[in-house]
């Protein structure tokens, strides 16, 4: 089934179930996938844009209201929709980071924090974590102090991710950012993870940016996300234009240089708005789905051998372990070497496992249902039964 | 019309995507099936209607 010439109609979902773990939470629901069909086309939601000619602007579709009900849900004052999580980085560390300025990153910030510092001229100062692979407030003050004794001076910025990519643990943003502004040092919240996922209060955890990504937990298309500011640094990230052309004299009225003017011009900011009424809903419901992880989990750590390189008991879905000691066992002497474990879950209906992956790795289970949660817990089972790895019943 | 059924077979496939990989429907998603491939047939029967009158 074809949908253009050489495209194939893209059916994964549809056929297994699928836990790769960025792509989880931005499963679109029926409804965004309906609003991607009718606004598909280029300019779609920009019909009924009128002066003062800014996306955030438009009421009909009622673009304003989202922006607005959005700042309330993540209680922040100001939003903006952003094309990814990367491009709130980027407009936060274009507006406060110089060349030289030293950022507070972590051990395991995500490569697009990094991007976005380099870009602004900053230099990258990580945080480094403890044995349980978690950011800690006193490792945040002692990283401060070394680059003040560095610099002479303490960060411009620091970008804390509340549940990071690489274990899905979840740290202590809210100690972390006291910790953070008790040396004047602005903190960005990076929910990619979360946001869409599991509550999030901005005033609460005490951060002046929150950042999350449609495309990876909002249910939402790519490239997008949203960049929500306190009243206080939303006059700082969305000033608005200065410049003045020599020839023409033209302005350009309130639009954001940050911003690019308008972001999101169609489909991707549509799908994300579809599903809002949805993802309020379901960060209600996050306990549900921790069940489902622990279904899975189970089995997993049934299988001898199988270690949780991610903290424990999770409180996120998305979780690496290591199997070197189980299913890697398997993978010398197997016929498909280490790509027997993909291929295997494949034959059972479940994808999105790097092929030949079979020491440590990571998966999602966001948006399973229970049965679909014991399936792939049964398929694991069955794998390690398969290839003789003992397990506890 | 054309929206309404495509909209019904977005909802199918909606189905299809939580009930993955088995596709074993439950009462419940066995009589919300029943219901929009009712709806579509209508549908469809009503775009031929109006399209090729």
């Amino acid at each position: 089934m074809k949908c253009g010439a050489g495209i194939e109609a893209r059916q994964v979902d549809e056929l297994f179930i699928n836990i790769d773990p960025i792509q989880a939470g931005g499963r679109l629901t029926a409804d965004a996938m309906k609003a991607v069909i009718a606004y598909g086309d280029g300019y779609s939601v920009c019909d009924n844009c009128r002066k003062p000619n800014r996306l955030d602007y438009i009421s009909k579709p009622p673009i304003a209201e989202f922006h607005k009900d959005m700042a309330a849900w993540l209680n922040m004052d100001t939003v903006r929709t952003v094309p990814g999580a990367r491009r709130g980085f980027q407009a936060v560390a274009h507006t406060y980071v110089h060349k030289g300025d030293p950022v507070l990153l972590t051990s395991l910030s995500h490569y697009t924090e990094f991007l976005a510092v380099e870009e602004a001229g900053g230099i990258a100062r990580e945080i480094p974590v403890d044995a349980d692979h978690k950011v800690t407030p006193d490792a945040t003050a002692t990283k401060i102090e070394e680059v003040q004794r560095e610099f002479g001076r303490v960060p411009v910025l620091a970008f804390i991710d509340h549940v990071d990519y690489q274990y899905g643990n979840m740290h202590d943003v809210k100690a972390i950012a006291k910790v953070a502004h008790e040396n004047d040092i602005p903190v960005l919240y990076n929910g990619a993870y979360t946001v869409g996922i599991l509550p999030v209060d901005g005033k609460d955890l005490g951060v002046d940016f929150v950042v999350g990504s449609g495309h990876k937990s909002m249910a939402a298309p790519a490239p997008s996300g949203v960049l929500a500011t306190t009243a206080e640094r939303a006059a700082e990230v969305f000033r608005t234009t200065t410049i003045v052309g020599d020839v023409t004299n033209r302005k350009f009225g309130i639009k954001e240089p940050e911003m690019m003017g308008c972001t999101l011009m169609g489909a991707t900011l549509i799908g994300l708005m579809a599903s809002f009424p949805h993802v309020k809903e379901r960060v209600k419901h996050f306990d549900r789905e921790l069940e489902n992880h622990a279904i899975v989990m189970g089995a997993l750590l049934a299988i001898e051998g199988t270690k949780c390189l991610s903290e424990y008991p999770r409180k996120h879905t998305m979780t690496r372990v290591d199997t070197t000691a189980s299913f890697d066992t398997v993978a010398e002497a197997h016929r498909k070497r280490g790509f027997y474990l993909s291929s295997a879950l494949g034959e059972r209906g479940v994808t999105g496992l790097i092929p030949g992956a079979t020491k440590t790795w990571k998966f999602n289970t966001y948006g399973t249902t229970k049965k679909q949660a014991m399936h792939l817990a049964d398929a694991f089972i069955a794998i390690a039964t398969e290839n003789g790895l003992p397990f506890k019943r | 019309m054309t929206f309404q059924a495509i909209y019904t077979l977005t909802d199918l496939r909606a189905v299809l995507r939580e009930t993955a990989p088995s596709h074993e429907l439950d009462a419940d998603q066995r009589a919300q099936a029943q219901r929009l491939l009712d709806n579509l047939k209508q549908q469809v029967a009503s775009l031929k209607q109006e399209m090729l009158r």
